[in-house]
């Protein structure tokens, strides 16, 4: 056996069936390895793509996503995916080939310092000097990704190593420590809680990663205290439920920002008062109390000074939490601070936005006739009615970065965690794609539908082609405004209407591009043209493209303009 | 301010690089450092005097998760060093 072989054994213990990948010089021995393992393996056409489609494969599987690249240029391509990862916390490996040990250091054709390079982009990386060691760093490097706070982890393996002459060996799994809140700290919350009149839970993706939510949701249902969710953790609280108050944040719902302005108990469970959230720092939450749970300590009084800390695993510490809780028979007194949330919820409704939407139309282009024109959040709103009730609903939305990324988190409905797909930390334009076909293939039975913008598709447009390859019913909703839209509407608000570099007039013709690669298509311009042609879309056997112009001058709002409080929000250019 | 942070970590590639790229990240200058190798060559002794206007906890907590690392303390400039914050890690 030689190392490529024992690393194939090895990535099969851990339960690996696919791969995403790109083969080259530096790594053909693992490619020849993998021929005769039984391990499907989905070539991208860029490593970029194949990184993100290891993303959205784990993310979607709630598994660790591998991919491989090879030396120099490939390891290269891989660094933005990880560090998507990194930010999103997603359980990744990524194997790089690398030029032989004798090779390294002296510029070797294909040659890179990827240890060097990941440092800042992985939770960890090894480089792999003896073959002998994969039989502890393989394990050690799944632990590392899947445990505590998930992340990725580059292994890179020189080519003389994969050749190198080896045997297995197990490797003893260390145990995972469980620790239970103490009770000090449940006293303390209590008390904050039993003295708070408007409490109120700050909800992020770290409970989904903890496969939490049914803990929170019963958290929830025992306090009945409301809920504010971040962009990674819609789905974990469904958005009817009469106790949210949907996402808060620069683009969020006015009334979630408004409850948070408002509150006197802030619990953020899993959340990291991310600068997209809070706004105007000294100024978010003035009035509250702030308990915080969280796997990470350093996160904790990272931005925000908190009054109890819980350093741990969400899943144990919110069932410990309700159910001591219910046990205690603690009963607060929320009548006034529901009827505040629910007046908020009354008065803050993001189908509003919608008519702002139209307001700047006009006022760009007030000859032109309105009636025809596509609103992005009333199809995006439509869309999400017709997943509703045509499929179950456990379809899956990807989206890249953009406008049209937050028109999906405000006007679509998510009523499980994972639901959305998305970059949220690095905001990562020409994720959506390659993620979505990640998804696509761990999620075969699940409709998968990547919404997009002509920016961002066309930062890996290539994988088209894997679709193709991998025969995929992937569905494409695809706005095109002909603009870098946010960039653009931050130059119209904030840079008075100079616009630089924003313009995308020369786009190629989309549909006749899917058509390229084999794929089905057709382009809408009129809002009467929405239903039947959504239809078409989510009927489709095979992967359908539909191309949506919209107008240029479609703003997201509300806005909470740079260096802000979160309750001072824009919602329209009067 | 200037604090001496005092690490132990596993003698593994890239261990320096690693503290000191977040240290330079997190907002933190080097003064001085200085390393020990254990006999049996599987661990460091690590020294390392910064400076920064930013809270020195923001240091300790990402020093505490890099993988190698396996025990930080901080202590303040003074002329006897008195301890402030200590970290052990779990990982292994």
């Amino acid at each position: 056996m030689n190392g490529a072989q024992l690393l194939i054994k090895l990535l099969q213990q851990q339960g690996i069936k696919q791969l995403f990948g790109y083969p080259g010089g530096a790594i053909m021995p693992v490619y020849d390895a993998l021929l005769d393992s039984g391990i499907e393996h989905l070539m991208c056409r860029h490593e970029q793509g194949a990184g993100f489609a290891a993303l959205g494969y784990a993310r979607s599987k709630q598994s660790v996503g591998v991919c491989l690249a090879t030396s120099g240029p490939g390891a290269t391509n891989l660094i933005t995916a990880l560090a998507d990862a990194q930010f999103d916390s997603v359980p990744m490996i990524a194997i790089c080939g690398q030029v032989p040990m004798s090779s390294i250091g002296t510029d070797a054709f294909q040659e890179i310092d990827v240890l060097g390079l990941s440092l800042s982009v992985t939770k960890h990386s090894f480089l792999v000097t003896d073959a002998n060691d994969l039989n502890r760093i393989v394990p050690e490097a799944f632990e590392l990704a899947a445990s505590g706070k998930p992340g990725p982890v580059l292994i890179d393996i020189p080519k003389d190593v994969q050749c190198q002459n080896v045997s297995y060996q197990p490797y003893l799994k260390s145990a995972p420590v469980v620790k239970p809140i103490e009770h000090q700290s449940i006293k303390q919350i209590i008390e904050l809680v039993e003295q708070a009149s408007r409490p109120l839970f700050y909800l992020g993706g770290g409970i989904a990663i903890a496969q939490a939510t049914n803990f929170l949701r019963e958290l929830m249902d025992a306090t009945l205290i409301p809920c504010v969710s971040t962009l990674k953790a819609l789905g974990i609280v469904p958005c009817d439920h009469s106790l949210n108050l949907g996402m808060l944040g620069m683009h969020g719902n006015p009334a979630a920002n408004n409850a948070v302005q408002s509150c006197d108990l802030l619990i953020a469970v899993g959340a990291r008062f991310d600068d997209r959230v809070t706004g105007k720092l000294d100024s978010f939450a003035p009035h509250a109390k702030v308990i915080h749970f969280d796997i990470d300590e350093a996160e904790i009084g990272k931005r925000r000074a908190v009054d109890v800390a819980i350093l741990g695993d969400l899943s144990i510490h919110l069932k410990q939490l309700t159910t001591l809780l219910i046990s205690k028979q603690i009963k607060l007194d929320l009548i006034e601070w529901h009827s505040q949330v629910k007046l908020l919820k009354e008065h803050h409704s993001f189908i509003k936005q919608t008519q702002n939407n139209l307001a700047d139309i006009q006022q760009n282009i007030p000859s032109r006739e309105q009636k025809q024109d596509i609103f992005a959040p009333d199809l995006l709103r439509q869309l999400s009615s017709k997943l509703s009730s045509t499929l179950d609903k456990k379809h899956i939305i990807a989206t890249d970065v953009g406008q049209h990324q937050m028109w999906v988190a405000q006007h679509m409905q998510f009523s499980e965690p994972f639901q959305l797909l998305t970059s949220g930390g690095l905001g990562t334009m020409g994720f959506g794609l390659p993620a979505a076909i990640g998804a696509q293939l761990a999620q075969p039975d699940r409709a998968v539908v990547l919404v997009t913008g002509d920016g961002s598709i066309m930062m890996n447009i290539q994988e088209l082609a894997t679709i193709k390859r991998a025969k995929l019913p992937l569905k494409i909703l695809l706005f095109d405004n002909q603009r870098l839209g946010m960039v653009r509407q931050w130059q119209q608000l904030f840079f008075e209407e100079r616009y630089s570099q924003v313009q995308l007039e020369d786009n190629p013709d989309f549909v006749a591009l899917a058509a390229a690669f084999g794929i089905k298509g057709e382009r809408i311009v009129d809002q009467e043209q929405v239903p039947d042609a959504l239809e078409r879309l989510l009927n489709s056997t095979d992967a359908y493209l539909l191309h949506v112009i919209i107008d240029q001058g479609e703003n997201v709002w509300p806005l909470v303009p740079p260096n802000q409080s979160i309750d001072q929000m824009m919602e329209s250019l009067s | 301010m200037t604090h001496i942070i005092h690490l132990h970590t596993f003698n593994e590639l890239a261990t320096l690089e690693r503290l000191l790229r977040v240290t330079r990240h997190r907002g933190f200058q080097v003064n001085s450092m200085n390393v020990t190798t254990s006999q049996n060559q599987q661990e460091l002794e690590i020294t390392l005097s910064v400076d920064s206007q930013r809270p020195v906890q923001l240091l300790f907590n990402q020093l505490g998760k890099i993988h190698n690392v396996h025990s930080v303390q901080v202590f303040e400039q003074h002329p006897t060093l008195i301890p402030i914050k200590g970290h052990q890690s779990n990982m292994r």
